[in-house]
This record gives C-alpha cells, structure tokens and sequence, in this order.
C-alpha cells in the first residue's frame, strides 16, 4: 500500500496526527483493542493505509507485536486503552524487554485533567512500565505526537532494541494541532556506540589467536544485529567450536560440524562442558544469564571473556570481561574478520585437540529421549517428527515448559529468525499470539506454535482473530494434562509431590472441538503411528488455522538438566545419572 | 562500604526522578543521599547522588544509569579534587 506522505504544518487533531506519525513510521500493521480513552485515535485508523488487527486481549496484542518483530526485525506495533486495556500489555512489554525486542506500544490515557484522579479507566502505566520499557512517554500537548512517535520508534529498534510505551490523554488526541514530523531526531541522553573501537578488536583478535581451547558464546545479540552470515564466516575462519543459546537458535546451522548445540540448564553435554572447560570464550551479543551460567562462580572457571555487545550495560554485570567489545554485533564481527586473518597469520596456538575433544562428547553425549514402553506417544518423537517433516523454512513459535525445550532441542534451526520464543520472561501463553504476529509477517512461510496445554489454556482466544483475519497458523498442543516443567521439578526435588501441576484430563478441554468453535480445524494424535500422518494432514491445510491436540504420555522429562542454583559440572545426562568424565579428556 | 558521589544532568521532565529512583531500588543499588536542582539551562537538571556501593561496582551503577534515555551526562565527584571523573562507560583501557 502506497503511503502518500501528509505535509507538514497540515491542520488536524490528535488523532490524526498519531495515525498520520504512524504512516510515516512505516507501520504496515498493528494488533490492538479499543476502548474510551484511545477511541478519537481509532476513527482515523478507520481511514488508514496500516492495517489494524483486532485481538480478543491485550495481551494478545502485545505478543503478536512481538512475533511479528522477532520475524521482521522491523518494530511491532500494539494499541490499546486506558486502565485495563494499558495494564494487560504489562506481560508483553516485560517480556519484550527481557528478549531485547523492539516494540511500539501506544495506549490512550484518561484526559488530562483527569489524571491522578482516580478516574474511571484511570492506571499510571507510565509508572507501571517504566521498569521494563527502553523507555515511555506521556504526552498531554497534541502539537508533542509527532516528535514522540518518532523518538519511540528510533528508541526502539537502534541501539539495543526493546519495548518503548506512548500513553496519550484523550484530551491531546481529541484536540487540533499542527502536524510536524521531525526531520532529524536528536536525543542529548541516547547516542547508542554501533562502531566498535579498533582497539579492542585488535585486543580481541590477538586473544583468540592465542587460545587453545577458544568457543563462541553466540547470543542473541547476534540475530538482532543480522550477523548470522558474518558469524559463520568468522566461525569457520577459526574452526571453532559454537554454541547457540536459547534466544540465538538458528543464529548458526544446527547442522554445522563446529555447532554444539544449545548450552545453559537444558543443553547439550558438549555445549556446556565446551563453556566450561575453554580457555576463551568469545562472548557475540550474549548476556551470562543464570539459565547459562548455572551457579556463577564456577562458570567457565579457566576462561578468558570477550565480550562483544551494543549494551555497554551488559559489560561486567555478572562476568568480568577481559576484552570489551562495544557495538554493533555485524559491525564488530566484520570488523573482527580481517583483525583475526592478521593475528593468525602471525600464528596461531593448535586448537586441533581441543576440537576433538569437544566432538568427542558431542558424538557420545547426543540428545536423545526413551520411547514410553507402553507405546504412549512421546513428545519429542512428535517435535522431532514436525521439525523434520516442516522443514529449515517454517518459522517455530513455542510457549514455556518442556514442550519449549524440546522444540529446542529436536527442530534443526538452520535460519535465524525461524525459531521463536520467551526466553527472558519465560512467559507461558506466549507462542499462540506470537505465532500470529510472525505469520502476519512472514505470511508465505509456515508458522507452527508449539504449545503445552498449560500454555494454550491461557492464550488461545487469539486463534479466533486468526480464523477471522486470514492467518491461517497452526498450532501443536503437547497435551500431557499437567504443567509438565513444574512437575518436572516437583518430580526431582519436591519428593514426587505433585502439588497443582495436574491439570486432570487429556480431554477437558477438548482441544479439537474447541478449536473448531474458534474457527479453526480440529485434529488430534495419540498414537505414534498416526504422527506423520497428522503432521502432513496440518500442512495441507493453508486457508485455516489448525490445532492439532497431541495426546502424549506425562512423564517425560527434559534432559540433559543442570538443576537451578548448581554448578554446570554437575550436569546430569538422566536423572541420577552424570556424563562418564573419566572417560573423557578436556 | 565505599560511597561515591555522581554528578547526573537529566532531561528537566516529569517523571525523571522516578526512573532514577526506581532503577537504583530494582537494581538494589543504595542510594545515600540524593539532591535535585535546576542548571542555568531550564531544559536540564542536575542530581547530586551519593551512592554506596555494594556488591556492585561502581561502573555497573553508572553503565545502567546511562541507559536511561533522559539521563545526559554522568560524572563522579572526587572530593578535594580539581576536575572530575567523566565516565563513559567504557571499560577503562578503552578510554
């Protein structure tokens, strides 16, 4: 849709001038509700070149935002009201900030008058989110739109991106103004380093020529930055191993031979071992969180850090760095290329051993699962079945559980920007409206939400905005009547005391039946023969959602895991059960 | 416990004392004392914040506290001292 341009210093309220600051934003589509406070903006939406999508919640809204910008890597857009509608957007913004995703929220807020009254509909939201958006805005001077809409979306998608909120008392939308899209934007306190210093990358070079055991800890810094490609070529110019942590799968082929796998409490032996036993570790837009480091302090103990980021935050906050790169990722690894070319070819330590080392656990240690004796079907047999049978292009959306880490573990990632997922916030009922908003931006690819039945019950309304809307995702429910993580750990530290983690059938809900009354096509499986079947009977469907309930045994468990709170050398391949160390040598 | 004194020049905006202060109890940073007045320019202000480090460093405090968008400059005051500190930021060896 052409996008004509409005000029400025044309007279128009509000309103107008939010819808018209959007347009020349380049938004194309925007998920929202509206209510009182918002309401003057939604008439001139009516007239608009961006297509709104009205969701069934907020919430909604706001992940579909998420999915569609995790996708695009453009900013999502989310709307909604004052008070309620602004409070649901609460999750969505938190988890955009944890995963780094870059997000334009636009709420109405009561008029100006009004505020701090206690008015109906009335909520701080500016106050509520200013701990987790990049940053927020209220603005009560209409004349102000423009300026602020601009400022949020360049807040949000440079730099390290994130969320970014835009409340607007109705009274500033309801009143004339005059339409003034900046020219330029100029923030005193927000000038984000996207060129890395020479320096550094020189220091880093020189580290990595001289390390024997080095690793790249690739983030997802490194998906954000679109750095895969020069990740690979850095990559394969040192022959070292990789790991790809849960928010950066896909941002290095799984089928690679350097490639690892996945690190943290559900990764691979030879990810983990790999970041504990390096000497370097080559740090890409990654973050040392906890779920990777496992108990800090013994964290990679004899490891040298580089560690590249756009966030200078991020330097230092849980591990020294011996080396700081700050920038953007594409910039510094491009930078890094020819800097280690030259440090090489002054020469380099042997990194032969240690290669095969690490190929050693990997070739012993692969991920694996047992197949229920009783031929229940087995979870990871239907994720291992849907990423084999959907293949490298379809986009994977996943909600928070075990069906999250398996979908991990058993899909074969070779493109960033094709596995989905809430790695931060570890929000459940993610994956249905993140499925949406990826396949509103993807819509020639296939999207699949991998959902628990925990997850699903939280988050499905949105399938009727699907069914509505043309956007025809499909969804696998894991349905193993019980909220399978928790119960995962009630099993291995509570005694096997399963306090409210069953969720009591496989049958109510009935999944296909309530799909169907969403509009959706309704299928189910429980019998690992039926699997492919199923799978390709979804994929031949594309003018309707489809859920397929997967009806799958209860006790499986997500391993490896290293257990909250311990040491990833305690790394437990089953349970009880330890890699065999005396056989390896690292 | 060391106590280091910032000089902060914010954005002269509603609402900018809440982000500072919310960032240092979400982040638990202890905060000693903390003085807000106007510059010669009415767009800026400038906060005086003694703060204490604690299982913190001084650099981490100063590096999230730069991430606030309406935060412009921030400088540690050394007492007795004829300039002060300018931090960027950046790890040291780069500066």
């Amino acid at each position: 849709m052409a996008h004509v341009p409005t000029a400025n210093g044309t007279a128009m309220t509000g309103a107008t001038s939010l819808v018209k600051s959007l347009e020349a934003a380049k938004v194309d589509v925007m998920f929202g509700i509206p209510g009182g406070a918002i309401l003057p903006a939604y008439d001139p939406i009516y007239d608009s070149t961006i297509r709104h999508i009205l969701v069934r919640h907020e919430q909604g809204a706001g992940h579909a935002a998420t999915g569609y910008a995790q996708v695009t890597g453009r900013a999502g857009v989310c709307i909604a009201t004052s008070g309620p509608g602004a409070t649901n957007l609460v999750t969505p913004l938190a988890d955009a900030a944890m995963d780094s995703v870059p997000l334009v929220a636009i709420t109405g807020q009561v008029p100006s008058l009004a505020i701090g009254t206690d008015a109906f509909q009335e909520a701080d939201i500016r106050g509520i989110t200013m701990p987790f958006t990049k940053h927020n805005f209220l603005v009560t001077n209409p004349d102000e739109i423009p300026r602020v809409i601009a400022e949020a979306f360049h807040i949000a998608t440079s730099g390290r991106p994130g969320p970014v909120l835009v409340d607007i008392a109705k009274d500033a939308l309801q009143k004339q103004t005059s339409y003034d899209w900046p020219t330029s934007i100029d923030l005193a306190g927000y000038k984000p380093q996207t060129q890395p210093n020479q320096g550094a990358i020189n220091d880093a070079a020189a580290l990595i020529a001289q390390s024997a055991k080095p690793i790249f800890y690739v983030g997802g810094g490194v998906i954000k930055a679109n750095a895969a490609r020069e990740l690979l070529e850095l990559a394969q110019l040192l022959g070292a191993p990789v790991v790809t942590t849960l928010m950066a799968r896909g941002a290095f082929p799984d089928s690679h031979p350097l490639h690892l796998g996945m690190p943290g409490m559900h990764g691979t032996v030879a990810a983990v071992t790999g970041l504990q036993k390096a000497d370097l570790l080559i740090t890409l837009g990654a973050r040392f969180d906890d779920r990777v480091t496992g108990k800090l302090s013994t964290f990679a103990p004899n490891a040298k850090v580089i560690h590249a980021d756009i966030d200078p935050a991020e330097i230092g906050k849980n591990r020294y760095a011996d080396v700081a790169v700050i920038g953007d990722l594409r910039e510094t690894i491009k930078a890094l290329i020819p800097a280690l070319t030259a440090a090489l070819a002054k020469g380099r330590a042997d990194i032969s051993p240690w290669l095969a080392s690490v190929n050693k656990l990997k070739a012993t240690y692969p991920l694996g699962y047992d197949t229920p004796a009783d031929g229940a079907l087995s979870p990871q047999f239907v994720i291992e079945r849907l990423g084999k049978i959907c293949g490298p292009d379809t986009i994977f959306a996943a909600g928070v559980g075990q069906h999250q880490m398996w979908a991990s573990q058993f899909i074969s990632y070779e493109k960033p920007r094709t596995w989905l997922n809430s790695g931060g916030a570890g929000t459940m009922g993610y994956a249905v409206p993140a499925a949406m908003g990826a396949k509103v931006g993807a819509p020639d690819t296939t999207v699949w939400a991998i959902d628990g039945d925990g997850c699903f019950q939280m988050t499905n309304q949105e399938l009727v905005t699907c069914a509505l809307n043309n956007i025809p995702i499909k969804v696998a429910i894991i349905n193993n009547e019980s909220l399978g993580m928790v119960r995962q750990w009630q099993t291995l530290f509570y005694d096997s005391r399963y306090s409210n983690t069953s969720l009591e059938s496989k049958r109510v809900p009935n999944f296909p039946m309530l799909a169907e009354a969403m509009g959706c096509v309704g299928l189910s499986c429980e019998n690992p023969a039926d699997v492919d079947a199923t799978i390709e009977k979804a994929m031949s469907i594309n003018d309707q959602p489809v859920v397929v309930d997967f009806r799958v045994h209860r006790d499986a468990m997500v391993w490896p895991m290293v257990a909250a709170g311990t040491s990833n050398d305690e790394i437990m391949i089953a349970r009880a059960t330890a890699p065999d160390w005396d056989s390896q040598e690292l | 416990m060391a106590i280091h004194k910032l000089e902060v020049l914010v954005e002269n905006e509603p609402g900018v004392l809440a982000r500072v202060a919310g960032l240092f109890a979400r982040r638990t940073y202890n905060i000693d004392s903390l003085v807000v007045g106007p510059t010669e320019n009415s767009k800026i202000s400038k906060m005086i914040i003694e703060v204490s480090v604690e299982g913190h460093s001084l650099e981490q405090v100063i590096a999230q506290l730069d991430k606030l968008i309406n935060v412009i400059r921030i400088e540690e005051v050394l007492e007795g001292a004829i300039s002060n500190t300018k931090h960027d930021t950046q790890p040291d060896y780069q500066n």
